[in-house]
């Protein structure tokens, strides 16, 4: 497993030696904190997320990883007692005390989530175009160039171009994921949100959704959640590490490059996670 | 390697294990036993379940099914006369009453009863709770009160009198709540993963509602308007104070109709015994009408449901 973490991300170390200037930041969070019901559930998570990579949340159940990951595109809205302090930049700007409305955020934060969930009554082609059908655009040729685009980012048109029109119950979990995928890059976010995308899926269909990560993240950056430390010390550039404190809230114990996580952490806990002493 | 050696469980003690075998193997003829007398418990529960309603069905349909020709359809009702005491006519008058009663309460309820019933799923407000427990109370309430309100309300209040649209507002006023609730039921059980994909590509909430969740939750919404519709086509309460009664082919909303169940209730206690027969005939359709609803309903559902698994 190490051997994969160096070789895969020895060239990326050297230059994220160097600081970060705002143009290389896509997300930005610092001391932000989610609690339900005044009930702190993850805190002190401050890091950036560089622009065009991959950043993995890593951390045993009940760390808090999804909980945060559904801030980043304020899922936590309509959740009754949900409140999210702290500060988030997207490009700059508040995601929630900014001048960005929460549907504009959405638009250009996607989300994948951890089971398939392509909408059961829609065909895969309104699947894919349903994200711009939400936001008002009804142009036919546009709609038609974006399904096709995006299910060949996702690597799916190949296999559902003769049948743009069957429901998307009837695809494998692995060709439903991919379809949610596309889904989400119809509306070309900026930021992708991968909420643990491969734990619902066969080995096969896993590597092919980090295949696709790895193709991804040139135009689209992307935070991934993930309780498979072989997956983020594949595919992930840097790695934020977390951990239940004794209040059992989640805290961020590290964040660095993804190489610095696995070979050489800083906090000995991470060590003893990422070797697998618990969790 | 001495974590892997705890995560393999040890082997019971030979003892043990031949005490949990003895154990469980003189319990099993026991829990046979009881297994046995709680299966013919079971199947007497049902048969006595269900003479009641195959004799029922034997009655309606050995004295109705006679009664069901071309006169009964097509043809106006007669007043029978000592000389032709068999001349009672067809009951047209009724069959196209109830269907037109039947549209125009359905127009109304189904619309109102489903947002209601959106609403009360997707909205956690104080007021929402509050709709919730009128709509289970109103459900719950003697269709005769429906009747009332709409005698009170359009033939008395607005001056409307004895009218198919009375008729069918008491009708709708009876199918609201049963729509709202099942539709609520049926939007419930949609999963909130769902909400949260709609949600996550921008969605603002209504449009989630409108194209993710009502599809997604149609064919419980479908079923539960039909079995308000079957419901509504069968009452007699609310339409007996409302409808007025009227011997001719008319659906005009604001004249009096005629309806089945209406039919029903005068024809029974005529002293001609040949519309008393008649009366079997005509409860005949109306349950035959009812049960073709039920059964479409259901067929419609299991359809949609496989066409979306």
């Amino acid at each position: 497993m190490e051997k994969i973490v160096s070789e895969s991300t020895s060239s990326t170390s050297a230059d994220q030696v160097a600081v970060k200037t705002v143009s290389e930041i896509a997300m930005s969070l610092k001391d932000v904190a989610v609690s339900f019901n005044g009930k702190t559930a993850v805190r002190d998570a401050t890091f950036d997320v560089a622009k065009n990579k991959v950043t993995s949340l890593i951390g045993p159940s009940g760390s808090g990883k999804t909980t945060l990951l559904r801030g980043l595109n304020r899922l936590h809205d309509l959740t009754p007692g949900a409140k999210v302090s702290g500060t988030i930049l997207l490009e700059g700007t508040d995601i929630y005390r900014g001048d960005i409305t929460v549907t504009e955020l959405r638009t250009r934060v996607g989300m994948v989530f951890q089971r398939p969930n392509p909408f059961p009554t829609m065909s895969i082609y309104d699947n894919v175009v349903s994200g711009l059908r939400f936001n008002g655009i009804k142009k036919k040729s546009l709609l038609d160039e974006v399904a096709e685009k995006s299910l060949r980012d996702a690597a799916l048109w190949e296999s559902v171009e003769n049948r743009l029109k069957v429901s998307a119950g009837n695809l494998s979990g692995g060709e439903q994921q991919r379809l949610c995928i596309a889904r989400a890059l119809a509306l070309e976010p900026e930021v992708l949100l991968m909420d643990e995308p491969t734990s619902a899926l066969d080995p096969i269909a896993t590597l092919r959704i980090e295949e696709l990560m790895s193709t991804l993240k040139e135009r689209v950056t992307i935070i991934i959640v993930t309780h498979n430390m072989q997956q983020a010390a594949r595919i992930s550039d840097d790695c934020a590490f977390l951990l239940m404190g004794e209040d059992r809230a989640g805290e961020l114990i590290e964040f660095d490059t993804t190489d610095k996580i696995f070979n050489n952490p800083a906090d000995p806990r991470t060590l003893d996670y990422t070797l697998g002493r618990f969790g | 390697m001495t974590i892997i050696d705890d995560l393999i469980p040890q082997p019971e003690s030979t003892s043990t294990r031949q005490a949990i075998q003895r154990a469980v193997h003189s319990h099993r003829a026991r829990r046979v036993a009881i297994s046995r007398v709680m299966m013919v418990l079971c199947g007497v529960a049902l048969v006595l379940t269900a003479i009641p309603l195959v004799l029922l069905i034997i009655q309606l349909v050995s004295r109705g099914a006679s009664q069901l020709d071309a006169t009964f359809f097509t043809k106006l009702p007669q007043s029978p006369t000592l000389s032709s005491p068999n001349d009672v006519g067809g009951v047209s008058n009724s069959i196209i009453g109830t269907i037109a009663l039947t549209v125009y309460a359905s127009i109304m309820a189904i619309p109102l009863g489903v947002l209601t019933g959106v609403y009360l799923a997707e909205s956690r407000s104080k007021f929402a709770s509050t709709l919730r427990v009128i709509a289970q109370t109103m459900a719950g309430a003697p269709s005769i009160l429906m009747g009332l309100f709409g005698f009170t309300l359009i033939v008395k209040y607005f001056q409307v009198g004895f009218s198919a649209i009375a008729g069918s507002f008491a009708l709708a006023v009876l199918m609201l709540p049963v729509i709202a609730l099942s539709t609520e039921l049926a939007v419930r059980t949609v999963p909130d993963t769902l909400r949260e994909a709609g949600l996550a590509l921008g969605a603002k909430p209504h449009k989630v509602s409108l194209k993710v969740v009502i599809p997604s939750a149609i064919s419980g919404i479908v079923t539960g308007c039909l079995l308000a519709v079957a419901r509504a086509v069968g009452e007699t309460a609310p339409v007996l104070l409302t409808v007025g009664g009227g011997y001719i082919n008319q659906w005009r909303p604001l004249d009096p109709v005629s309806a089945l169940p209406l039919t029903i209730y005068s024809g029974a206690k005529s002293e001609w015994p040949a519309q008393r027969v008649q009366v079997w005939g005509i409860a005949l359709v109306l349950v035959a009408f009812v049960f073709v609803l039920s059964l479409s309903a259901r067929i419609w559902a299991a359809r949609k449901q496989k066409r979306n698994s």
